[in-house]
C-alpha cells in the first residue's frame, strides 16, 4: 500500500521524466517507434475520452477526423511547404470546424443511432478521398518528402526522436485540457448529460451546445495526432487512414484502461499498444491477430466493463475496508496501516 | 452529370428496387434484433458473409444452387445466432452502452477466422444462369438480381407471417412494444430474445446467400455491408420493420440513380448525406419513434 502514498504530482513528474529521457536511453529504432505510437494511441483514447467517458456518447466516428488531420498535414505540406509540425496545430482547429458542424447533426441521435451515425462519417470521408482523385490522388494515396526541417533530411538514426517528442508534448497537452474540462463546470455538465440527459436538461443544461463543444475538442487532438502521423509514415491513403478500426482502437484503449476517468486512457494504450504490436508480430500476415485482437475486446466488454483503473480502485478499496472491517476503537494511523499492508 | 432519358431511368427504378428488396431482407433482422433486445449487432455484416461464404462453400463443393442453399445456411446460422444469444449477449452488463462494442469485438473475430479459412481473395457465386437476362417489355432484368429480389420477397413474407400470425410472433411485438409488460403477462422475454436473435440472424444468412450471387466478397467485405445496413435502420428508424423496408428501398434506388447520373462510386455517399439530411429534420429516422433512453 506505501505504493499509494506517493503523491500524484510524484507519479507524473516520474513519467513524464522516463518519457523525456526515453529516446535518449533506448537507442533502438523499434522501441523508438512502439513508442511514439504508444503515445499516440493515449493521444487519440485520452481525446476519444473527453466526448465518449464524460458525456457517454460512443462516437466511432473519430477515424474521420484522424484522417482528415492526416489528409490536411500531407497537403499542405506538398501543395504549399508547410511543414507538419506547425501546420498540424492550427489545420486540426479546420477540423474541429468540421467536426462541430457534423456533431451538430450528429448529436441529434442518441444511443446506439448516435454510433451509427458516426460510422458513417468514417465511410463518407473514406468514400471522398477516393473520388477525389486531383486533389487527393485517389486510392493510390499521398506521399510527403522524407522529414526533415529547413531542407535538412533527418537521417534514419534520429528521425524518430523529433516525433517521440512532439507526440509528447501533445500527449500533455491532451491530458492537460482533459483535466482542465474535468473539472471545470463543462466538465461537470457533460458527466451530468452522461447520468441523465434529460435532467440535465432540466437543470439548464444546454445540452446539445455542450455535446457539440465536447464533440468539437475531443476531435482537435485526434486530428493533430493525424497529422503527425501521416507526417511519420510519408504515406497514407484512404483506406488505411480512414478506418473504423482505429475509432474501435481508440474505444478499446479507454474501455480497457477506464472510461471517463483522467488517466485510464493512457495506461489503456500503455498496455494495448505493445501487446497489439506482439499479437501482429507472432501473428502476422495471417489475419489471425484480428481474430485475437477480437476476442481480447470480447473478454473486457464481458468481464471488465468497468475498465482497469476503475476495477482496480474498486479492488483497493474492499481491500482496506476488509482490513479495517471487524475492527473495534479508533481508526489506526493511515501511515501506519500503508507500512503494515506494504510488508506483508 | 447525365440526365437520363425515361426508358433509362424506368430501368434504373426497376434495379433499385430489385437491390433495394435485397437490402430490405438483410436490414429487416437488424431492425428486429434491436426492436427486441436494444442491442445493435454490428457483426449482422460479419453474418452476411458468413452465410455468403456458407453458400459458397455448398455450391464449389456440391454444385448446390445458391438459392436451394438456403435450406441449409438459414437454419444453421439461426442456431449460431440462437447460441450467441444464450451464451454471450446475455452475460453484457448494459446492453444499450456495451452491445455495440461487444458484437463488435464479435464481427472482427468472425472476419479474422473468415480470413484465416478463405484467404482474401474475393469470392463470387456464378451459377450457369449468372449472366442470363430476361427481357421485359424492353427492360432488362438480371436473372440473379431477380432471383434475389424473390427469394427476398418470401423469406420477408414468411418474416411477416412469423410475426403477425404466430404466438411466438405476438410474444415479439410485445416484447418491442414494453419489455416489462411482456413479462408481466406471461412472455418468457429471454427465449424470445434468444429466438428473435436466431430469427435476425437466419434473415442475414439468407442475405448472404442471396449477396453471394450478385456480388463478390471476401472477409473485409464485412464492414462495407455492416455499415450499409446500419445506415438503412437508423434511416427507417431503428425497431421498425416497416422503417427499414422503405429505407432498403430508398438505398437501392438511390444507389442506382446516382450511379447513372453521377457516377458509381459516389452512390454510396448520396445516402449517407440523405441520411444526414433526414436526422436533422428526423432524429428518429423516417418511422422510428421518440424513445426515452435511459429510463
Amino acid at each position: 500500500m506505501r505504493l499509494l502514498r506517493v503523491p500524484p504530482w510524484a507519479w507524473i513528474g516520474g513519467g513524464l521524466i522516463a518519457l523525456l529521457a526515453f529516446p535518449i536511453v533506448q537507442r533502438g529504432q523499434y522501441y523508438q517507434h512502439l513508442m511514439v505510437m504508444t503515445m499516440m494511441a493515449a493521444v487519440l483514447a485520452s481525446s476519444w475520452n473527453i466526448l465518449g467517458g464524460y458525456t457517454g456518447y460512443t462516437s466511432l466516428g473519430h477515424a474521420a477526423f484522424f484522417g482528415l488531420g492526416g489528409y490536411l498535414v500531407a497537403l499542405a505540406h506538398n501543395q504549399f511547404g508547410w511543414h507538419p509540425f506547425i501546420s498540424t496545430w492550427f489545420l486540426g482547429l479546420v477540423v474541429m470546424g468540421v467536426a462541430l458542424i457534423l456533431g451538430w447533426i450528429a448529436l441529434r441521435t442518441h444511443g446506439s443511432a448516435f454510433v451509427v451515425v458516426t460510422i458513417a462519417m468514417v465511410f463518407i470521408f473514406r468514400i471522398v478521398a477516393l473520388n477525389l482523385g486531383e486533389i487527393t490522388n485517389g486510392a493510390r494515396g499521398l506521399t510527403q518528402p522524407r522529414p526533415g526541417w529547413g531542407g535538412v533530411q533527418w537521417s534514419p538514426e534520429i528521425m524518430k526522436i523529433p516525433f517521440h517528442y512532439i507526440m509528447l508534448a501533445l500527449l500533455c497537452l491532451t491530458v492537460l485540457v482533459s483535466w482542465r474540462i474535468r473539472l471545470s463546470k463543462f466538465g461537470l455538465g457533460l458527466v451530468a448529460i452522461r447520468e441523465d440527459e434529460g435532467k440535465a436538461e432540466a437543470v439548464g443544461i444546454d445540452a446539445l451546445v455542450y455535446k457539440v463543444l465536447a464533440f468539437g475538442i475531443s476531435a482537435y487532438f485526434v486530428a493533430v495526432a493525424g497529422g503527425i502521423y501521416s507526417y511519420f509514415f510519408t504515406y497514407i491513403d484512404p483506406q488505411f487512414i480512414f478506418n473504423i478500426f482505429t475509432s474501435v482502437t481508440m474505444v478499446l484503449i479507454a474501455i480497457l484502461g477506464g472510461r471517463g476517468t483522467l488517466w485510464g486512457p493512457v495506461l489503456g494504450a500503455f498496455i494495448m499498444e505493445p501487446l497489439g504490436d506482439w499479437l501482429v508480430g507472432t501473428f502476422g500476415g495471417t489475419q489471425i491477430h484480428l481474430a485475437v485482437f477480437g476476442a481480447i475486446l470480447l473478454g473486457v466488454m464481458l468481464f471488465m466493463p468497468q475498465g482497469i483503473l476503475p476495477s482496480l480502485s474498486d479492488w483497493l478499496k474492499r481491500l482496506t475496508r476488509s482490513r479495517g472491517a471487524g475492527r473495534l476503537g479508533p481508526e489506526p494511523g493511515a501511515g501506519q496501516d500503508a507500512s503494515s499492508a506494504a510488508k506483508t | 452529370m447525365t440526365i437520363p432519358s425515361t426508358h433509362l431511368f424506368v430501368q434504373t427504378l426497376i434495379l433499385g428496387v430489385l437491390v433495394g428488396g435485397v437490402y430490405a431482407l438483410m436490414a429487416s433482422g437488424l431492425t428486429l434484433i434491436f426492436g427486441v433486445m436494444r442491442v445493435i449487432n454490428v457483426a449482422h455484416g460479419a453474418f452476411l458473409i458468413l452465410g455468403a461464404y456458407c453458400t459458397y462453400w455448398l455450391f464449389t463443393l456440391t454444385g448446390l444452387d445458391p438459392l436451394l442453399s438456403l435450406v441449409i445456411t438459414v437454419p444453421l446460422l439461426f442456431a449460431i445466432g440462437w447460441v450467441v444469444q444464450r451464451y454471450l449477449l446475455t452475460r453484457i452488463q448494459n446492453p444499450e452502452q456495451a452491445s455495440v462494442l461487444v458484437t463488435f469485438a464479435m464481427a472482427i473475430t468472425l472476419e479474422g477466422l473468415m480470413g484465416t479459412v478463405w484467404k482474401t481473395t474475393l469470392r463470387t457465386v456464378r451459377p450457369d444462369y449468372a449472366s442470363k437476362v430476361i427481357e421485359l417489355a424492353s427492360y432488362r432484368l438480371p436473372v440473379t438480381r431477380l432471383a434475389g429480389f424473390a427469394a427476398a420477397l418470401i423469406v420477408l413474407i414468411l418474416l411477416y407471417i412469423i410475426l403477425q400470425r404466430t404466438n411466438l410472433g405476438r410474444a415479439i411485438r410485445a416484447t418491442i412494444q414494453d419489455r416489462n409488460a411482456a413479462r408481466l403477462v406471461g412472455v418468457n422475454v429471454e427465449m424470445v430474445a434468444a429466438l428473435t436473435f436466431g430469427i435476425g440472424i437466419a434473415t442475414a444468412a439468407a442475405g448472404g446467400s442471396l449477396l453471394s450471387m450478385i456480388y463478390s466478397f471476401n472477409a473485409s467485405s464485412q464492414t462495407d455491408w455492416i455499415s450499409r445496413v446500419l445506415s438503412i435502420i437508423v434511416l427507417g428508424g431503428m425497431g421498425s420493420l416497416p422503417g427499414a423496408l422503405l429505407a432498403a428501398l430508398v438505398l437501392g434506388v438511390m444507389e442506382q440513380l446516382t450511379a447513372i447520373v453521377i457516377t458509381l462510386y459516389w452512390s454510396p455517399i448520396v445516402f449517407y448525406i440523405f441520411l444526414f439530411l433526414t436526422l436533422i429534420v428526423r432524429p428518429q429516422g423516417l418511422m422510428g419513434e421518440v424513445v426515452r433512453e435511459k429510463a
